[in-house]
């Protein structure tokens, strides 16, 4: 097909009141990958809801079942024997009661690992809302109150880029011992310059065009060109920037966790990480398994966030493929 | 101000302050607007029509300010009014329709929602009346399908459709005075005529008050009741329509009707006004026509000329009046 008639043809296709919504789903559709990568999210989703309920207990610690390999694999453990004064050795299989096996205190890895899905979805939501939120605000009001006040709000905005968040995580944790919550404030409060500057960009180029002038000859206020008009015309950009950032910040609390700062009341992928890596040599699925998690989910996110950005982007001919 | 005068604008002045200096878009603009008259604003690209009608509703956005002048509209000042009083008259009492209906339309809403808009921001609340008076201005402005186009975002109309629902918006608040800024700039003859007879039918069926901004006489000569000409932003030619086009009495405005073609005679050149229109950073001293004007005389050069009324419904800024 050729590429200049896309564009034109494009609307002939979403008639009558379907949304636009439609058409985006339409144009993300064609993105296999973003598609599988929305499938795994939403997946995963529904594991941290509903898995739960169907897993065991995941702080449940039985060290007679301790180290038992994920079904299909087995270890060998020696055991001293004070009496025959040898080494005998035990072969462990992986059973069916704990499908992903146990770690170093017999906690069962599945519960364990559905439990860190809901956390670091739970982070990665939360700080993105928070971050995503900030800079949308800062960004829109910038570029349409402009002068002075973009003056102020982009200086402002200079001065949080240029503050290293990891040393100030580090810093407040150990100030204030470490928990989820704050973790969470942090990594959003401190998020949203990226956001902010990208989405000043663009409205600062919807600022100058007609149809805000319009809407203010209709007698809109302030307030409503901002939300109706503004924010809309920047959605697009806004979502791409919250699912490319989601796994950046799942990323950082797992690297917090790893390197001992997250909260140790919660079964975070991170915090599994670093058990797992003390016994790598004996139990590699502890480290492996969280590792292969936030693997696919950031990928997940990736690939989501891409095929949105490409469904957004009316200069990607999406029909011409 | 008379009982027929709606609107009446005094000695406005708009400036766009910028680092080479300021701009003189608007610099020194007089009119009056009856009830139910279409006046029209003539002048070549760049002379300050758009600035004075954006002006009107303090539209004009920084770095430009309108530094003095009175826009009286029943008894309020425009000029010097609060912003939430101004916002009520916005949109309500006035209404104004842009060149590019294209880029005066949101993208992302569809034109049912923007037309809901306006009439919710003036204070209409029952959705359901809402959509039933936008489908029936859509329905007057010839619009096919109007259930159909309520519910289509911008991109999905054609220019002329755009145009004409820009229109449907702009009146759903019922407006005393409709400013229409070019609005057949951007669409071919066809829809510019079919324009031109909504915008003329609105005037005789609901008594509305019109100021259109135009370059082309053709357009003056069709709608217009009265026009006014500018040039460098400043007024230098008030007059009915027809005494404008039959007996102008400004130089300027004698060569912009020469400039129009003319069957009866078959000159195969169109005759043009020599120079530019002057840069409104550094006009001209005096009159800001007499670098191009023929009949330019010692005083042009030095004092600006005063209103010089010539008729009743006629007055001319020139020295070859005064």
């Amino acid at each position: 097909m050729n590429n200049s008639r896309s564009a034109e043809s494009r609307p002939v296709r979403i008639h009558g009141n379907r949304r636009l919504f439609l058409y985006y789903w339409n144009r993300t559709k064609q993105n296999k990958l973003a598609i599988a990568g929305l499938g795994f999210i939403l997946f995963l989703i529904l594991l941290a809801l509903i898995g739960p309920f169907f897993t065991a207990d995941p702080t449940h610690v039985d060290f007679a079942e301790r180290n038992v390999p994920p079904l299909g694999f087995s270890t060998e453990e020696s055991i001293y024997d004070i009496k025959t004064n040898a080494f005998t050795v035990n072969l462990i299989e992986g059973t069916w009661k704990h499908p992903l096996g146990t770690d170093g205190k017999g906690r069962d890895m599945l519960a364990m690992l559905i439990s860190g899905a809901r956390i670091s979805l739970e982070v990665g939501l939360l700080a993105t809302l928070i971050a995503i939120c900030i800079g949308a605000l800062i960004g829109v009001l910038s570029a349409y109150l402009g002068g002075w006040w973009d003056n102020v709000l982009m200086r402002f905005t200079d001065i949080m880029m240029t503050f290293p968040f990891f040393l100030l995580l580090v810093l407040i944790i150990f100030m204030f011992g470490p928990s989820l919550t704050l973790i969470v404030l942090v990594i959003g409060l401190t998020g949203w310059t990226g956001a902010a500057r990208l989405i000043r960009s663009e409205a600062l180029s919807l600022r100058t065009r007609e149809f805000i002038t319009a809407a203010r000859a209709l007698g809109a206020s302030d307030a409503r060109i901002v939300i109706r008009h503004l924010i809309p015309n920047v959605a697009s950009l806004i979502i791409v920037m919250a699912t490319l950032s989601i796994p950046g910040v799942i990323l950082a609390e797992s690297a917090l966790s790893f390197i001992g700062l997250g909260d140790p009341s919660q079964t975070s992928w991170g915090i599994i990480l670093n058990d797992g890596q003390k016994s790598l040599d004996t139990a590699w699925w502890v480290a492996v398994e969280p590792g292969i998690m936030l693997f696919f989910t950031v990928l997940a996110f990736n690939f989501l966030g891409d095929g949105l950005r490409d469904a957004f982007d009316p200069r990607s001919n999406l029909d011409a493929r | 101000m008379t009982d027929s005068t709606i609107l009446e604008v005094q000695d406005l002045k708009t400036y766009f302050f910028t680092r080479r200096g300021a701009v003189k878009a608007v610099d020194g603009i007089d009119f009056s607007l009856k009830k139910g008259e279409c006046l029209c604003l003539v002048g070549e690209s760049g002379c300050g029509k758009s600035v004075t009608v954006l002006s009107l509703l303090r539209l004009v956005a920084a770095p430009g300010r309108i530094v003095s002048g009175q826009v009286h509209y029943n008894n309020v000042d425009l000029v010097h009014c609060s912003e939430e009083k101004l916002r009520g008259i916005r949109g309500g009492d006035i209404a104004m329709i842009f060149q590019d209906a294209q880029s005066a339309f949101n993208p992302v809403l569809t034109i049912g929602d923007q037309i809901a808009e306006q009439m919710t921001i003036h204070g209409s609340i029952d959705r359901q009346a809402v959509k039933n008076k936008g489908i029936e201005l859509l329905k007057e402005m010839n619009i096919p399908e109007p259930d159909r186009v309520w519910d289509s975002f911008p991109h999905q109309l054609s220019g002329g459709m755009k145009q004409r629902a820009m229109i449907a918006m702009s009146l759903s608040c019922d407006p005393k005075i409709l400013i229409a800024d070019e609005p057949t700039t951007a669409v071919d003859v066809t829809i510019k005529a079919q324009i031109l007879d909504i915008l003329h039918t609105l005037k005789e069926k609901r008594g509305m008050s019109l100021i259109f901004v135009t370059h082309d006489l053709g357009i003056v000569a069709d709608i217009g009741d009265r026009a006014q000409v500018i040039y460098g932003g400043k007024s230098i030619e008030m007059a009915s329509v027809s005494e404008i086009i039959n007996n102008p009495g400004h130089p300027y405005t004698k060569g912009l009707i020469a400039c129009l073609p003319d069957s009866s005679t078959d000159s195969e050149r169109l005759a043009s006004i020599p120079g530019t229109a002057p840069n409104p950073i550094d006009l001209p001293e005096g009159c800001p026509f007499h670098p191009r004007c023929a009949q330019v005389m010692d005083i042009c050069r030095h004092v600006v000329p005063k209103q010089t009324i010539i008729s009743e419904t006629h007055t001319v800024n020139c020295h070859l009046f005064g």
